[in-house]
C-alpha cells in the first residue's frame, strides 16, 4: 500500500510540472538562506563561547605578599562567588612575561633600575560570572580586598559580540520565515493544481470505498516530497559552498575570531534542516487539501 | 438486500423546492436483477445515488446490505461502498491509465496484496470480454469497450451489489446488447443488479422485474 501511495504522489508531482519545480526552488532558497545564517551564527557562537572562557580579571596588588601569605590570599579569592580559578603572578613572573612579549627588544627591560611591574592575581570567572553583570559584581568583590591596588577586566566586549551574533540569528530567522511562507504558498498552489488534476482519481477512490487516509495521503506526501527535495538541494548547495569557502576563510577567521576551523552542521542539524523542508512541503500540501475539502 | 421505506428527496434550487423522489418504497432481494426505468428526470439517478450513499433522502429510510444509511460515519460509508459496484453512463475511466491500470487501481486503492491484483484484474477483464484490450488507453476504446472496462472495474472486487446508471445510454443497439449480456452473466453469478435505463425497449427485452418511475414515484412494479 505504501508503494502505491508513494507512486501516486510521484505521479502527482509529474503532473504539477513547473509549479512543483518552482515550489522546490523556493524551498531550496528559503532553507539555503536559513542554513547560511545558521552556519554563520553557530560559528560565531563558538567564537563567543571560546572568548567567554578566556575572560580574565586581573587584581593588581599593592605589594608582593611574602611567600607564606600567597596561599592564604589565593584561598580567600578562590572561595569567592563567581570565581572558577585564580593564579598568582609575582613581580618576577610578570617581568619574564614582558620580556617574552618584547622578544628581541627584551634588553630594554634590563636597563630598568628596579622591576616596576606589580604582582597580580589572574582570576578566571565561572561561566555564570562571565557575563557583563557577573563580571561587574566580581570586580566589586575583588576591589575590596585589602591587598588590591587596582582591578581590571570586563566581559562587555564579549557580550557586544554575542549581541551581534543574536542579531544575525534573528535576521536569518526573519529572512528564512519570509521565504518559507512563499515556499508554503507555492506548494499550496502546486497541490491545488494537483488536486484539480486528480479529481477523477479522487472521485473513483471515494466511489469504491477507499479510506480517507488513502485519499489524502498522496496529496500530503507529494508536498512532503517537494519539501524534502528542496531541503536536500539546499543542504547540497550549503555543503558545496562550505567546502569551497571554508578553507579560504579559515586563516582570516583564525586570526580574527580565534577559531582554528569553521564547522558545518552536526548530524542533528542536517536532520533538522531536512525535517524543516519536509514539514514546509507537508504544510503546503495540507493547506491545499484543507482548502479543497468540502 | 435493498429496502426503501417512504423515501422522498427534494432538491432546493434557491428558494424553489424540486421534488426528485416522492414516497418511494420497495424491496429488492439478494441475487435479483431489477430494471429501474422511466423518462429522463424521473428520479432514477437520484435513487441510485441514495443506494450508494452519495446523497441522503429528505425523508424516509434506506437500507442497503442490511445497513441503515441514515446515520453513517464517513468510515462506514467507505466500508459500504466496498461492497457495491457502480457503473455510469460516461464510464468515468481514468484517461491517463490503461484499461488494466483502471481496473487494478481499485484493488490497489483498497490495499489488495500485489500478487493478487494482476490475477483478479484479468479475471474481471475476461468476464467482460476485454482481456485483449488490457493495455489500451480509454481514448483508444470504442464506447462499448469503455463501458465494459467500467463494468470490469465495478466487479473486480466481486461486490454483492452492482448499480448501473444508464450504462447503455451512449451505445447503439448492438453494443447495448453486449453490455446487457455481460450484466446478465454477472447476475447469473449471484450478484444483485439494479440497472437504471430510460430505454423502455431495452427494459422490456430484459424480461426482469421492472420498477417504473414517473415524476419521482414508482408507478409500476412488474415482473
Amino acid at each position: 500500500m505504501l508503494g502505491f501511495l508513494v507512486g501516486e504522489a510521484l505521479r502527482d508531482l509529474r503532473r504539477a510540472g513547473r509549479v512543483a519545480v518552482s515550489a522546490v526552488v523556493l524551498i531550496t532558497l528559503s532553507l539555503a538562506a536559513l542554513g547560511s545564517f545558521w552556519l554563520v551564527s553557530s560559528n560565531l557562537g563558538r567564537a563567543v563561547a571560546k572568548w567567554r572562557d578566556r575572560v580574565r580579571i586581573v587584581v593588581y596588588l599593592k605589594r608582593e605578599p611574602p611567600g607564606g601569605d600567597v596561599a592564604a590570599l589565593l584561598e580567600r579569592v578562590r572561595v569567592m562567588p563567581g570565581v572558577a580559578g585564580v593564579v598568582f603572578i609575582g613581580k618576577a613572573d610578570a617581568l619574564r612575561a614582558l620580556k617574552q612579549v618584547l622578544g628581541k627588544d627584551a634588553g630594554v627591560v634590563d636597563q630598568l633600575p628596579v622591576n616596576p611591574l606589580p604582582a597580580s592575581l589572574e582570576v578566571t570567572p565561572s561561566a555564570a560570572a562571565a557575563t557583563p553583570e557577573g563580571a561587574r559584581e566580581l570586580l566589586a568583590r575583588l576591589a575590596v580586598l585589602p591587598e588590591a591596588d587596582e582591578v581590571a577586566g570586563s566581559a562587555d566586549w564579549v557580550e557586544r559580540f554575542s549581541h551581534w551574533q543574536r542579531l544575525l540569528t534573528t535576521i536569518g530567522l526573519g529572512v528564512g520565515a519570509v521565504l518559507a511562507a512563499a515556499a508554503i504558498l507555492t506548494v499550496t498552489t502546486a497541490t491545488t493544481l494537483i488536486l484539480h488534476a486528480r479529481r477523477h482519481e479522487t472521485e473513483i477512490m471515494r466511489l469504491v470505498g477507499a479510506s480517507e487516509l488513502t485519499i489524502r495521503l498522496p496529496v500530503l506526501l507529494q508536498g512532503m516530497m517537494q519539501g524534502l527535495a528542496g531541503a536536500t538541494l539546499a543542504l547540497g548547495a550549503l555543503l558545496v559552498t562550505y567546502s569551497v569557502v571554508a578553507p579560504r576563510l579559515e586563516p582570516l577567521v583564525s586570526l580574527t575570531l580565534g577559531l582554528s576551523q569553521l564547522v558545518f552542521f552536526t548530524p542533528v542539524g542536517v536532520v533538522a534542516l531536512l525535517g524543516a523542508g519536509t514539514l514546509l512541503g507537508g504544510l503546503g500540501g495540507w493547506l491545499a487539501r484543507a482548502a479543497r475539502e468540502p | 438486500m435493498i429496502e426503501l421505506h417512504r423515501v422522498s428527496k427534494v432538491y432546493s434550487v434557491g428558494p424553489v423546492k424540486v421534488p426528485a423522489l416522492r414516497e418511494v418504497s420497495f424491496q429488492i432481494g439478494k441475487g435479483e436483477f431489477v430494471v429501474l426505468t422511466g423518462a429522463s428526470g424521473a428520479g432514477k439517478t437520484t435513487l441510485l445515488r441514495l443506494l450508494y450513499r452519495d446523497d441522503l433522502p429528505s425523508e424516509g429510510d434506506v437500507e442497503v446490505l442490511g445497513q441503515g444509511l441514515m446515520q453513517m460515519r464517513r468510515s462506514q460509508v467507505a466500508a459500504l461502498r466496498r461492497s457495491i459496484g457502480v457503473v455510469f453512463q460516461d464510464a468515468k475511466l481514468l484517461p491517463v491509465r490503461t484499461v488494466y491500470e483502471n481496473v487494478a487501481f481499485v484493488l490497489r486503492v483498497l490495499g489488495t496484496p500485489r500478487r493478487e491484483i494482476t490475477a483478479r484484474a484479468f479475471d474481471a477483464l475476461r468476464a467482460v470480454g476485454l482481456s485483449a484490450r488490457a493495455q489500451a488507453y480509454p481514448a483508444q476504446l470504442s464506447q462499448g469497450e469503455a463501458q465494459r472496462a467500467a463494468l470490469a472495474r465495478a466487479i473486480v472486487r466481486r461486490p454483492p451489489l452492482l448499480l448501473a446508471d444508464e450504462p447503455t445510454g451512449n451505445l447503439d443497439d448492438a453494443m447495448a446488447a453486449e453490455i446487457v449480456d455481460v450484466l446478465k452473466d454477472i447476475g447469473a453469478g449471484g450478484t444483485t443488479i439494479v440497472l437504471a435505463t430510460h430505454q423502455a425497449r431495452l427494459a422490456a427485452a430484459l424480461r426482469r422485474r421492472t420498477l417504473t418511475l414517473e415524476g419521482g414515484r414508482v408507478m409500476k412494479d412488474e415482473g
